[in-house]
């Protein structure tokens, strides 16, 4: 199943709770060597193409699954389907 | 779907926790024992703070050194518990109102009712600076009006519940309602003179090209474990960030109260000084700290003779309207609306000082 993961998107400006929101699931991708991309978006069209209100977001193939907050490791191997 | 994951996500400490997630008896239990602990905490305070000035340290009563120690000892933690406190209730009344919701409520409003409503949402729906652009595009991308967009912006950083709490339990309800009263006053007409003004045109045109699903996920836990949860968490992330600004600002009112004296203030920043005002919000405005840093330096002031509008004019400026925000602001707005939105907001504060110093 997590095979079918293509990207996973981290929306926010830029700010220290986005860095560690991009930390987060970098770690989680890596460390269960994933193929999926992960990409860091600053892009404020981006965010409004996914109706994103609160960051740091992060969007699973272009489907926000999470807004507002810094996520905890086992919420993003949930997320991408890892348990 | 949200509160299972909250849960799970917290049962990660102890693997068998994913199955015996705590239910509400469980957390109330823990709750009212966590309350009764810092009910404890907060009444032994005052002998607390004597005992370690004068036995521990042996500090002589009456000098300023001793005096500066008091306070610090005694305010530090007591600010810190309140600041607990207060963020884990607003933690969990968060939970209630997220963004997407509130956009919802907004967009079909009109301006006046609409004003009002945004600057009240303004204080209830979580928000930080740094998603500023991302939701003033969301809202006024869909349908909500440019002036009660505004009222929300403005109402969001200025009446901060942090602040809010703080001056109630330093200053009594009197300080704290004024504060919001006059808070969400500035919020709601700084809206409608934007709304009125017609500003539509000054914000960057490619917000408007921008074709969005205003669907954006709510993340927000709903049921009542995830809540609190929600609550324990939102303490461990602000009160785990603001607690060296909190104790160097308790610090400066420590020296303020031990070594300058009795009316000092009252020259500079009192009544009779009519510049101090738009001083004060001068001083405010490029000047950015949180709520929680910059209340104690209020409490020092008012104790030394300052007058209250002044202070609040201050610390109105300091926490509603930074630098940072502005900045990051700009990507959407043109500089005049940027400048508007300055000046409408800061004309408002300066009035709130001005007011209250003739009132009180």
């Amino acid at each position: 199943m997590e095979d079918n993961v293509k990207t996973v998107e981290i929306l926010g400006s830029g700010c220290a709770r986005c860095e560690e929101t991009y930390r987060v699931v970098r770690h989680v991708v890596e460390e269960a060597g994933l193929a999926c991309e992960v990409v860091k978006v600053e892009s404020y069209q981006r965010m409004a193409q996914l109706g994103v209100m609160a960051t740091p977001a992060v969007a699973i193939d272009g489907g926000v699954v999470l807004a507002g907050r810094v996520p905890k490791a086992e919420e993003i191997r949930q997320l991408l389907g890892l348990r | 779907m949200s509160g299972e994951l909250a849960a799970q996500r917290h049962g990660t400490a102890r693997a068998p926790a994913l199955r015996s997630r705590p239910g509400l008896g469980a957390i109330m239990v823990t709750g009212l024992a966590a309350l009764v602990l810092w009910v404890a905490c907060y009444l032994s305070l005052p002998a607390l703070s004597r005992w370690i000035t004068a036995d521990v340290l042996g500090l002589r009563r009456g000098t300023a050194l001793a005096s500066a120690v008091e306070f610090f000892v005694f305010e530090a933690p007591k600010v810190l518990l309140l600041l607990a406190l207060v963020v884990f209730a607003v933690g969990v009344v968060r939970t209630f109102f997220t963004p997407e919701r509130t956009r919802r409520v907004l967009a079909g409003t009109r301006e006046p009712v609409g004003t009002v409503l945004a600057a009240l949402l303004g204080v209830v729906t979580p928000f930080c600076s740094c998603s500023a652009v991302p939701l003033f595009i969301g809202f006024v991308t869909t349908g909500v009006p440019l002036g009660v967009t505004f009222s929300f912006l403005v109402a969001a950083p200025m009446v901060n519940e942090v602040a809010l709490v703080l001056l109630l339990g330093l200053f009594g309800w009197k300080v704290a309602a004024v504060y919001m009263g006059t808070g969400l006053a500035i919020a709601m007409v700084s809206g409608w003179v934007i709304g009125r003004l017609g500003m539509e045109r000054h914000v960057e045109e490619w917000v408007y090209d921008v074709t969005g699903t205003p669907a954006g996920a709510d993340a927000s836990p709903t049921d009542w474990p995830g809540r609190v949860r929600t609550g324990v968490a939102t303490v461990g992330e602000i009160v785990g960030k603001v607690w060296p600004y909190v104790l160097a600002g308790i610090a400066v009112g420590a020296g303020i109260h031990g070594w300058v004296p009795t009316n000092f203030m009252a020259s500079l920043m009192g009544r009779g000084a009519w510049w101090a005002v738009p001083l004060a919000v001068l001083i405010g405005i490029p000047m950015y700290s949180n709520a929680a840093g910059i209340i104690p330096i209020v409490e020092a002031l008012l104790e030394k003779g300052a007058a209250l509008g002044t202070v609040l004019a201050f610390m109105m400026a300091v926490i509603g309207l930074s630098l940072p925000e502005t900045v990051i602001l700009r990507k959407v707005l043109r500089p005049r609306l940027i400048a508007t939105f300055i000046g409408v907001v800061g004309a408002g504060i300066l009035v709130v000082g001005y007011v209250f110093n003739f009132l009180f």
